[in-house]
């Protein structure tokens, strides 16, 4: 399945997504002790099949990635907007953090899931307050390191077919941190929030 | 005579919520860039008296921009409006020469305050 957002949706998010990843990014910046460049994040509507071959900002998406899941859901639980929030480091950007994490004494999975947390946080805590709602969050766990995208995204092991793929790109001072935050979701989730962004747009 | 005002921003969504909160009867004639390096082109052609400056943005980023205009010594106000939050974001920026940075997202009466507090309107 190719991209289905349309251009104006895709800005929308791209835009409600800057704003979240710039409070991630300011949070980032606490608690790694690290002055943080932003950029543009790219947003795509993907089938998970899709994912592995989208990941334009990790070298090789052939290459093992670390992976962290973390599970959010409305006050409507499964009647209402909820899905599967996964966050992949390239396997240099994993090695990067798991040295600054050093510094920190912060051990690499801990600071993992922390990080995780705060970008996953920040997006959809973002995008929540856009769509007058509000997320709750599962606590994020490990789903592999050295492990490939495609055996995440290509086997079918996930609950639902849909993915908003949002890459970010984070450089420190001397390291550049790509990470991928992907979530899974039911076409409900996905069709309520694409609702509710044709309603902000509709308003300008 | 309507004052030039530029509003630099990569999203379209946010020139438009920039536009919208823009002071009413104030007479501005504004121009938008999409990226840094046509900010920087409005700017050398005078379309930039006032600047609306977003800090992330492909081709040239808002400290590019802003470097450029203090090495050309280009004649234009500029207030930053970014998502980046970060303190040092802020300090940066002002050491570039930014009269001053709002955080996104754009509130109406908070630009008008900056504008005020600097007699722009």
């Amino acid at each position: 399945m190719t991209d289905r957002l349309t251009e104006d949706q895709r800005d929308c998010l791209q835009e409600l997504s800057n704003i979240a990843m710039g409070q991630a990014g300011d949070s980032l910046a606490r608690f790694l002790e690290v002055f943080v460049h932003l950029s543009v994040p790219q947003i795509q509507l993907l089938d998970t099949k899709a994912v592995t071959g989208a990941l334009r900002n990790i070298e090789d998406p052939h290459k093992p990635i670390t992976a962290v899941g973390q599970s959010f859901y409305d006050s409507h639980g499964r009647n209402g907007l909820h899905g599967e929030a996964i966050v992949i480091f390239s396997q240099s950007s994993a090695d990067v953090l798991g040295k600054l994490l050093a510094e920190q004494d912060c051990s690499p999975d801990e600071g993992l899931l922390d990080i995780s947390n705060i970008l996953v946080g920040a997006c959809l805590n973002g995008l929540a307050e856009q769509l007058e709602s509000e997320f709750n969050y599962a606590a994020p766990t490990v789903i592999g390191h050295d492990i490939s995208c495609a055996s995440i995204f290509e086997t079918g092991k996930l609950a639902w077919n849909t993915a908003l793929l949002i890459e970010i790109n984070y450089t420190f001072e001397e390291h550049k941190l790509c990470c991928n935050l992907v979530l899974i979701m039911p076409d409900q989730s996905v069709n309520g929030i694409l609702n509710k962004i044709d309603e902000i747009l509709a308003a300008f | 005579m309507a004052i030039p005002l530029l509003i630099c921003d990569d999203s379209s969504m946010s020139r438009k919520m920039v536009n919208r909160s823009l002071p009413e009867q104030w007479d501005v004639e504004v121009t938008y860039a999409k990226n840094g390096v046509e900010g920087l082109e409005a700017i050398r052609k005078g379309q930039g008296e006032i600047v609306f400056l977003d800090l992330t943005m492909p081709e040239l980023d808002g400290y590019g921009v802003l470097e450029s205009v203090k090495e050309e010594n280009l004649k234009s106000l500029i207030i930053v409006i970014s998502a980046d939050i970060q303190p040092e974001a802020r300090e940066r920026v002002m050491k570039l020469g930014a009269l001053d940075f709002i955080k996104k997202p754009i509130d109406a009466e908070k630009l008008s305050a900056a504008l005020q507090e600097f007699g722009l309107l």
